[in-house]
């Protein structure tokens, strides 16, 4: 396919199948409660109820920041997510374009607490200074884990040339090689940060600083902030599923001619790691605190992100 | 269009619940219908902790003179369309503290009430079935 049809295409499509994927996040979350549950389109019910509501803005925000940041977000966010969900329609090879996904994650969660943080709320202060902590701790090794891609077997920081390998060899990167399977733990560890749910939702813990720098935001802003944050969550669990366990490479050449169908595996895939990195932290841990976290970012994930880079210095 | 937007209104109302005097007693059955047994949730409710996410307003207790002010000041944060639930008999009618003068409520004389939910304190299923009925004649 070519590649700016597959981009023009997966516009859209990324927040569809983003929203479907928090809908069935929730389900499986109330399912493990055992819950009944909101329906699996809830995401979509209350996207469109926030939308018709009124815009509020409170008297102390700076009225512009707090206004545009919501939709940076999820611009950032979504094109983050429409670069790879092309990547993988398309094969087109754009020279480091994982860098380019992380940054533009991690833009989209700085603009929305940049946002949140012009309200003036005082909660929404705490909540962006215990963001920026988290963001210390979770993006050095998820970085380090990215970029020991660079020192790995295919030596590249192309999405799609990275999949090409995968399918050469038959197998997905975690199976190839040691140090890339370290790898992969480390960005698996770093997800449920990245997408703050439970154990690491500290920025936003909702019995204690009420949603932190999403306090003030209230109708059409809290609409796009949620769009944001889902997509994120989406594109992480997409990006660990096309990197390092593309699944598909295990049908050989077959993968690289039919892309609608190693497109339905990998989204296969990235359905299991959120169920594994999001929900079932979510519903079976409690909250950390700050420095616990911390100091678990930088024990382990960081460790193993390290130690990939050195293992695959000596070619393991 | 219109349809569209009623019926996300209707599937998804975010609760926020504001004690306004109460004994505790509606309080704990409110947190009660959350509870896997009662699940709210499954109407697609959420209970929010900050009043500008909310869309549902519900009021416990017989609103005392300290919390006049900052009941009014919640009801005004909450971002129209909005509904007002009053939960137990206190919130509704003020009931054995009706005529104290430490009382300015029941609530329905400071701001509109959509839907009573009377009792002391209500069943959780009551409270269910409160909320999932204001929703359903105010945003239909
Ligand atoms: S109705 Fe009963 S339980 Fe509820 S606040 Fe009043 S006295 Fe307490």
């Amino acid at each position: 396919m070519d590649a700016v049809v597959a981009f023009l295409i997966s516009i859209p499509i990324s927040p569809l199948l983003s929203l479907l994927f928090e809908g069935i996040d929730r389900k499986l979350h109330a399912r493990m409660q055992k819950r009944i549950g909101p329906p699996v389109l809830q995401p979509f019910y209350d996207l469109i109820k926030l939308l018709g509501k009124e815009r509020i803005i409170p008297a102390t925000a700076s009225t512009r920041i707090f206004e545009i940041m919501p939709m940076v977000s999820t611009a950032s966010s979504l094109l983050g997510a429409s670069i790879l969900l092309s990547n993988i329609l398309s094969n087109s090879n754009i020279v480091g374009d994982l860098i380019l996904i992380i940054y533009l994650l991690a833009m989209s969660s700085i603009a929305l607490i940049v946002g949140g943080s012009a309200s003036g709320n005082p909660y929404s202060a705490i909540g962006f200074s215990r963001k920026i902590s988290m963001m210390i701790a979770y993006e050095i090794p998820m970085l380090i884990a990215v970029i020991s891609m660079a020192f790995g077997p295919s030596p590249s920081l192309a999405v799609s040339s990275i999949i090409e390998f995968q399918v050469s060899r038959g197998l997905p990167l975690v199976a190839s090689r040691l140090s890339m399977a370290l790898a992969a733990a480390a960005f698996l560890l770093c997800i449920p940060a990245a997408a703050s749910v439970v154990p690491f939702d500290i920025p936003e813990a909702k019995t204690e600083i009420i949603y932190g720098f999403l306090i003030e935001y209230g109708g059409p802003y809290l609409a796009l902030a949620k769009v944001s944050k889902s997509v994120l969550n989406f594109t992480l669990t997409l990006l660990a599923s096309a990197i390092f366990l593309y699944i598909p490479s295990l049908l050989g050449e077959a993968a690289l001619l039919n892309l609608g169908l190693s497109l339905f595996l990998c989204l296969i895939v990235s359905l299991l790691i959120m169920f594994i990195t999001i929900t079932v932290p979510r519903t079976v841990l409690a909250r950390l605190k700050v420095g616990q976290a911390l100091k678990f970012y930088w024990v382990l994930p960081l460790t193993l992100s390290f130690s990939s880079i050195i293992l695959s210095a000596v070619n393991l | 269009m219109f349809r569209v937007i009623s019926r996300g209104r209707i599937k998804s109302p975010w609760i926020f619940h504001l004690n306004t005097g109460s004994c505790n007693g509606c309080d704990i059955e409110v947190v009660a219908a959350f509870t896997p047994r009662y699940d709210l949730e499954r109407f697609g409710c959420l209970l929010v902790g900050s009043p500008r996410h909310a869309d549902v307003l519900l009021v416990t207790g017989p609103v005392t003179r300290q919390m006049l002010p900052r009941l009014i000041r919640v009801y005004e944060q909450i971002p129209e369309p909005k509904v007002v639930v009053a939960v137990g008999t206190c919130a509704s009618s003020g009931s054995p503290f009706l005529g104290s003068e430490m009382i300015e409520g029941p609530a329905d004389r400071i701001i509109p009430v959509d839907a009573y939910v009377v009792g002391c304190p209500p069943r959780p299923e009551a409270i269910v079935k409160g909320v999932v009925m204001a929703v359903m004649s105010k945003f239909r």
